[in-house]
């Protein structure tokens, strides 16, 4: 349904300009365009592999807020990067077997690796971040091996912040589709 | 021999060449006229403006402040600016908490002019709104300022006229209001001011503004030349161990600074109106348009460290965030050691008594369910296409804060003429000037505002109310830990606030986003506060 619309979307802007005249936009109109509202835009969906029985038909999300304690209303660090709680919960599951889920953040190009923490009963966990673009994943660890720095476990839910889909126009172009459904999302 | 100020054409923005002109721009210009002030002026005729001076100003003091221009020299370039007395920043006027002053203002300039007292709540005739509190001072015409302070702060003056501009050019100044209480504050060796600000030049001095309205209209308008009291060189001596207290202005039309000390340790004591309930560790001070912060830093490391703005920019075009700095003053730690030690006093993070009591008796309006909503929205209209087509492409994220001008051409080409920016209110549906809200004097008021990402190029605000103050009791749903008295306050993207405002000033106020191009693009409407 997205991917349609941003199509449709992108024609007429290109119509548009082949045209030479100018444009009237209204501020929310553009619906549909993985644009959410308040706290949860932010937030993102974490998305099962289907690798694990009890799994396949889970859903995830993180909840991402601004450090609570920050005095200035928005919280970064001394080089400028965001500083956000993440809170995360998955549903849906129905884990069978030895193991625990212990979720994790990454960047993109996993060169750096920092542990959350396991699960509690309820597939809940909470964490913090303080990269700009991140990835968290959730890996079923053995039940006594979950304490490393670097997650041996198969993946179960991974999902990327919503930062991850800023775009860059030198390796799409400005007028590329892009696959949301790539990113995990399915919006 | 100084050279005549330049023309007033519109000439190509300097641009990140990290960041290319999209095709269809070439040659695009804004559509309104351009603005630079004094245009064929021979500068050699203008007097060169002097540093900030202070005056101390006893009760009753009636102070003669004179808007006029100036020759300033920046970077090497010698340019027609504007000054208060001449000076850059305005004079700093260090008065006592309770007292009343009188500022004869005196219009020196070719434009209208008023001065707007930020943050203190004084008379309502002296708060320098044209059309709301006053009518504008005309070129040569005077205006007589009552101030009374009754806050212990630091506080600012600029024009409510034109912003964009005439506060651009240097039309600023801090009111420092102190507590007659000399233990207000903790110990420290010194105090120091930091004004910073950021101006928009290229080889030939500034770039133009909109003449019948703001350029820069989407973003505001971010500089390219960091100042710090007015400098560019800005530099400070201080011996090891020395603690300094630093008081923080950020006048800069549209740029949100994130303040780093080096690796030494920022303590932050207070801010826009008064002390915090207790003071805190922080890795920095992120400061918003309007915004002021007082922080006390020891600097235990001999050698030169500087004072910088760090943030991670936003490269649109590679579609990555980057790690810049700018630095904004050099500090030279000598290792001669301060005679008085105060590293224990330094080490203790004080609880302000007198402020958590008077935070216990507005306690229980926190629960409250808010008396208005507040959405920030953008309107635009006859944009250039190459720009809608560029921003629909890149509107799966938008980031919090716009810490850096990412797509300077585009922000420059709109103006007031295609953007407006709205404050709407929720429950009545009215927009901007439409909104009148009516109060009575001891009213305490929850104000809820939500900056929605779902409009055209949703961008930060910092939200300033006049003549009343307020505390940020939560942001997205989450509790404030640690209150202080606020006039102005930033909105990420995507966030939502509480401020319950203490409505203890009768008169006629605005309420407007602090990012100067932001306001002349509509974003503001007034409230009345009665007496009862």
């Amino acid at each position: 349904m997205y991917t349609v619309y941003r199509a449709a979307i992108l024609g007429m802007s290109f119509s548009l300009a082949l045209t030479t005249s100018p444009v009237t936009l209204y501020g929310g109109e553009d619906e549909g365009m993985c644009v959410e509202a308040g706290v949860p835009y932010y937030s993102f969906q974490l998305i099962t592999t289907k690798n694990i029985l009890g799994t396949g038909r889970g859903r995830g999300s993180v909840e991402v807020t601004f450090s609570d304690n920050s005095p200035f209303g928005i919280s970064v660090t001394s080089d400028g990067s965001y500083d956000y709680d993440l809170k995360l919960s998955l549903n849906r599951i129905k884990l069978r077997g030895e193991g625990r889920l212990v979720a994790w953040v990454t960047t993109r190009d996993l060169s750096k690796i920092r542990r959350i923490g396991p699960l509690d009963p309820y597939y809940q966990v909470n964490g913090s971040v303080d990269w700009n673009k991140f990835l968290v994943v959730v890996t079923l660890e053995s039940n006594d091996g979950g304490n490393s720095d670097k997650w041996e476990g198969p993946v179960v839910f991974r999902g990327m912040s919503r930062s991850g889909m800023m775009h860059t126009m030198v390796g799409h172009g400005l007028l590329q589709e892009e696959n949301c459904f790539a990113y995990g999302y399915d919006g | 021999m100084p050279a005549m100020t330049p023309s007033s054409g519109w000439r190509m923005i300097p641009m990140d060449m990290n960041m290319p002109m999209l095709p269809g721009l070439e040659g695009a210009v804004p559509s309104v006229g351009a603005f630079l002030p004094g245009v064929g002026i021979d500068l050699g005729t203008i007097p060169l403006a002097r540093p900030s001076a202070i005056v101390k100003l006893q009760r009753g003091d009636t102070l003669d402040l004179s808007v006029s221009m100036v020759r300033r020299s920046i970077d090497g370039t010698e340019m027609l600016m504007f000054g208060y007395n001449g000076q850059y920043p305005g004079p700093l006027l260090d008065a006592v908490e309770g007292s009343t002053v009188v500022v004869r203002v005196r219009n020196e300039i070719q434009m209208p002019t008023t001065i707007h007292w930020h943050g203190v709540r004084l008379k309502n005739q002296f708060d320098g709104v044209p059309g709301l509190t006053q009518a504008p001072i005309e070129p040569g015409e005077d205006f007589i300022y009552e101030v009374k302070v009754p806050d212990a702060g630091m506080f600012w003056y600029h024009p409510h006229v034109r912003e964009d501009v005439q506060q651009d050019l240097g039309l600023y100044g801090n009111l420092l209001v102190r507590s007659p209480d000399p233990e207000y504050f903790g110990p420290v060796h010194r105090e120091e001011i930091l004004v910073v600000d950021d101006l928009l030049m290229d080889g030939e001095g500034l770039l133009p503004w909109g003449k019948e309205s703001s350029t820069h209209a989407l973003m505001g308008r971010f500089g390219n030349v960091m100042l710090v009291n007015g400098q560019t060189d800005h530099q400070m001596k201080t011996k090891i161990g020395e603690v300094i207290r630093f008081y923080i202005t950020n006048v800069a039309n549209s740029r949100t600074f994130n303040i780093t000390f080096g690796d030494n340790r920022i303590k932050l004591v207070a801010s826009d109106i008064g002390r915090y309930e207790r003071e805190q560790w922080t890795p920095s001070v992120v400061i918003a348009p309007g915004e002021r912060y007082v922080v006390d830093v020891q600097f235990d490391k001999p050698g030169e460290t500087v004072i910088a703005n760090t943030i991670q920019a936003i490269n649109h075009f590679r579609g990555e965030f980057y790690p810049h700095v700018d630095t904004l003053s050099r500090v030279m730690v000598s290792s001669q050691i301060n005679e008085e030690d105060l590293s224990d006093s330094f080490e203790l993070l004080r609880e302000n008594q007198e402020m958590i009591s008077e935070i216990e008796n507005l306690e229980r309006h926190f629960n409250e369910a808010p008396d208005y909503e507040l959405e920030t929205l953008v309107r635009v209209k006859n944009v250039p296409t190459p720009i809608v087509i560029s921003m629909e492409s890149d509107t799966l994220y938008v980031p919090p804060m716009e810490w850096n001008d990412a797509m300077p051409m585009m922000n420059w080409l709109s103006t007031g003429k295609e953007v407006t920016w709205i404050l709407k209110d929720k429950t009545s549906g009215l927009e901007n000037g439409d909104i009148h809200w009516e109060f009575e004097r001891g009213d305490i008021v929850k104000i809820r505002i939500f900056n929605s990402p779902d409009s055209f190029h949703p961008m930060n605000h910092p939200i300033h109310l006049h003549g009343q103050r307020f505390l940020v009791l939560k942001r997205d749903d989450i509790k404030n830990q640690n209150l202080v008295w606020k006039d102005t306050a930033i909105l990420p993207v995507g966030s939502t606030m509480d401020l319950l405002v203490e409505m203890s000033n009768p008169g006629e106020w605005m309420f407007h986003c602090h990012i100067a191009e932001h306001l002349h693009a509509g974003m503001s409407f007034n409230f009345t506060v009665r007496e009862y």
